[in-house]
């Protein structure tokens, strides 16, 4: 790994962010993590102020997701990430509260590497975020497209 | 039009008709009693014209009588005495035909008593006058015949005759103005009568022209409010379509958006909890800490006195709100699963229903061995239908017999089905210890149980179930008393009509 993966996490509920962040560095995952509240700011981010993705090109990262945004739905930013050429090798993991089938099945469509449901047990969410921070260490992320 | 209006007409209707009946009945019996007494009254005519025929005869003969036996005088000749005695021979009938004809008229009789005894006078001054001719006593006959000239009988017999005379044609002419008068009548009220008939039948026709105009215009109404009324159960069936989406979806986000702060409310307890055990460990380990060495950074340390208060309380004020928050999860849980029901498409498909509910039967065979309960299925009819739904429906049903039982009695749970109009009904019943009437409705209702609360459940089965009978075109109810088992009956539709409710969803 020539370059440190960063994970950006784009989640507005700031205690789901607190709890996620957390579990990730339970688990032994020390990368640097870029939290944003709102999708709008995630987007100035990932695209860039010219909103062509340039600004992200060579760097490796994944990209932690919430559905269910203020100002917009998660599902948009997952599409135009999966479209676009130098952000469409990133894994996404989708988290977030919906467990619905239908939801599920159009994020997989759209290109999303991972769904995870948040569950309200906490074990279990603690376990799943572990677990996806295990995932984290051993994934091999490809840098953006040159 | 009012049904006052109708009952009017109705009674003009009648009235007009009765009115009519009666004129047709006076008119006939009217016509009737004219037509007889014209009828009489030409009798009386013909009659009168009889009699004075009659007496014209009668002085006929009379003359015939007196100018053959003339002839008879001068000639001799046995043809005039023929002749003479024929018509003598004549007088007499001819009087008693007179009298038996004019025997009603009292005037008449007197004048022809006078007119007989004029005749019988005759007859014998003819019978003498006869005589004298047959002796060959000429000349006495001849003086005979003059004195009979210049006698009374002949000129009293002319008087009376023409008296008699004048009496019928007086008659005649007041009999005929009489019969004319009844004719006359006879004609006017048949005329007047025919015309109020007329008249009647044309009212009546009116009166129907106008009350079927007034039946078309009904008809023509009933059937826009029809068009209309359809029209009406389209919007409002459209209207609370709309609404029942919207409650799903408010429902869905609702539930959906109440679980980002359960997460974190979960998540931070859990947090304050592991915090909580650290700090006590802290504590513990400062209060027990050696006078010559570092405090045991590892084990359990027990905790004595206030503290190991402090941290039962606080353990328990913990445990009071995850339990709290693991059931409000399993709320919202089941809310988003009961929409997320109502919005899944139903696929209609031929279902052998009693394999389907041995099916269910066997995944239940562990429950209900351990409940001690037999399950009996009776041959039940096959339908078109959601199968998942089906099974969703069976299942809640058998499962909440099982679970339901009396304590200690062997359960008994039956399944049977039968078809009726279109419609498959099923009856699931049990010998469980059964529900009050007053809870037959709290049942199906989302989160209400009833009875003792001595089995775990969120009361979402029921109202589930329903939910889905409904979605399926049916209705569901059930009957139960308190200890004596209950049954639920279902009733669905042979055939699932894709088209009715999926539309919406």
């Amino acid at each position: 790994m020539t370059q440190p993966v960063s994970i950006i996490m784009i989640e507005d509920d700031e205690g789901h962010a607190r709890l996620i962040e957390r579990n990730i560095r339970r688990s032994g995952v020390n990368n640097e993590i870029i939290s944003f509240a709102n999708g709008t700011d995630a987007m100035k981010h990932l695209f860039g102020p010219d909103g062509s993705g340039l600004v992200q090109k060579g760097n490796a990262l994944l990209i932690l997701l919430d559905l269910n945004l203020p100002d917009m739905t998660g599902i948009d930013i997952l599409k135009q990430i999966k479209e676009n050429k130098y952000l469409k090798a990133s894994p996404v993991v989708v988290l977030t509260t919906t467990d619905d089938s239908q939801e599920i099945k159009r994020c997989y469509e759209l290109g999303c590497n991972v769904y995870i449901t948040k569950p309200v047990n906490y074990e279990n969410f603690a376990n799943a975020i572990r677990q996806l921070g295990l995932f984290f260490s051993v994934i091999q992320v490809p840098p953006a497209a040159p | 039009m009012t049904a006052d209006a109708q009952r009017r007409r109705a009674f003009w209707q009648i009235l007009l008709f009765t009115a009519g009946l009666l004129v047709l009945t006076v008119i006939s019996a009217g016509s009737v009693y004219l037509v007889n007494k014209a009828r009489d009254d030409s009798k009386w005519v013909v009659h009168t014209i009889e009699a004075e025929n009659q007496i014209n005869a009668l002085l006929l003969e009379i003359r015939r009588a007196e100018s053959a036996a003339r002839g008879y005088l001068l000639t001799q000749g046995e043809d005039f005495k023929a002749d003479h005695d024929k018509a003598v021979a004549a007088v007499i009938p001819a009087l008693d035909k007179l009298t038996r004809l004019i025997g009603d008229n009292p005037a008449q009789r007197e004048n022809i008593e006078k007119l007989s005894a004029s005749i019988e006078t005759r007859l014998g001054q003819f019978v003498r006058e006869m005589d004298f001719i047959r002796r060959g006593e000429r000349e006495k006959a001849a003086a005979l015949v003059r004195e009979i000239a210049s006698t009374d009988a002949t000129a009293a017999i002319a008087k009376v005759a023409t008296g008699m005379i004048q009496e019928e044609e007086r008659l005649f002419r007041l009999r005929t103005v009489n019969s004319d008068r009844s004719q006359t009548l006879a004609a006017s009220m048949t005329g007047i009568g025919s015309g109020l008939v007329v008249l009647l039948a044309l009212i009546s026709i009116w009166l129907v022209r106008h009350s079927v105009r007034a039946r078309d215009d009904a008809e023509a109404r009933l059937r826009d409010a029809n068009v209309n009324l359809e029209a009406v159960v389209d919007e409002r069936t459209a209207d609370l379509r709309e609404a029942n989406n919207e409650i799903q979806r408010f429902a869905y986000i609702v539930s959906h958006d109440l679980r980002s702060p359960l997460v974190n409310i979960m998540g931070f307890t859990s947090e304050l909890e592991e915090l909580g055990g650290d700090i006590f460990r802290r504590i513990g380990g400062l209060t027990h800490v050696p006078a010559d060495g570092p405090p045991p950074s590892t084990g359990e340390i027990a905790l004595e006195g206030p503290d190991k208060q402090l941290s039962a309380d606080f353990a328990e004020a913990l445990g009071f709100i995850k339990s709290s928050i693991a059931k409000m999860d399993r709320l919202i849980s089941a809310i988003l699963n009961l929409t997320r029901e109502g919005r899944r498409e139903f696929q209609p498909e031929k279902i052998d229903t009693r394999e389907l509910i041995e099916a269910i039967v066997s995944t239940l065979a562990h429950q209900a061995a351990e409940a001690q309960a037999e399950i009996h299925v009776a041959p039940l009819p096959n339908l078109v239908s959601d199968r998942l739904a089906l099974e969703q429906i069976f299942s809640n049903l058998i499962d909440n017999g099982i679970k339901y039982l009396k304590p200690g009695v062997p359960g008994e749970i039956r399944i049977r089905g039968r078809t009726k109009l279109g419609y498959a009904i099923f009856e699931i019943s049990d010998n469980g210890r059964g529900i009050d009437p007053k809870d037959h409705q709290r049942i199906f209702d989302l989160f209400r149980r009833a009875g003792t609360q001595d089995k775990p459940g969120q009361g979402i089965g029921l109202a589930h179930v329903r939910a889905l009978v409904r979605r399926l075109g049916g209705t569901m109810s059930v009957s139960s008393e308190l200890n004596t088992g209950s049954t639920f009956t279902i009733t669905l539709p042979i055939t699932w009509n894709a088209s009715n409710r999926n539309a919406d969803q």
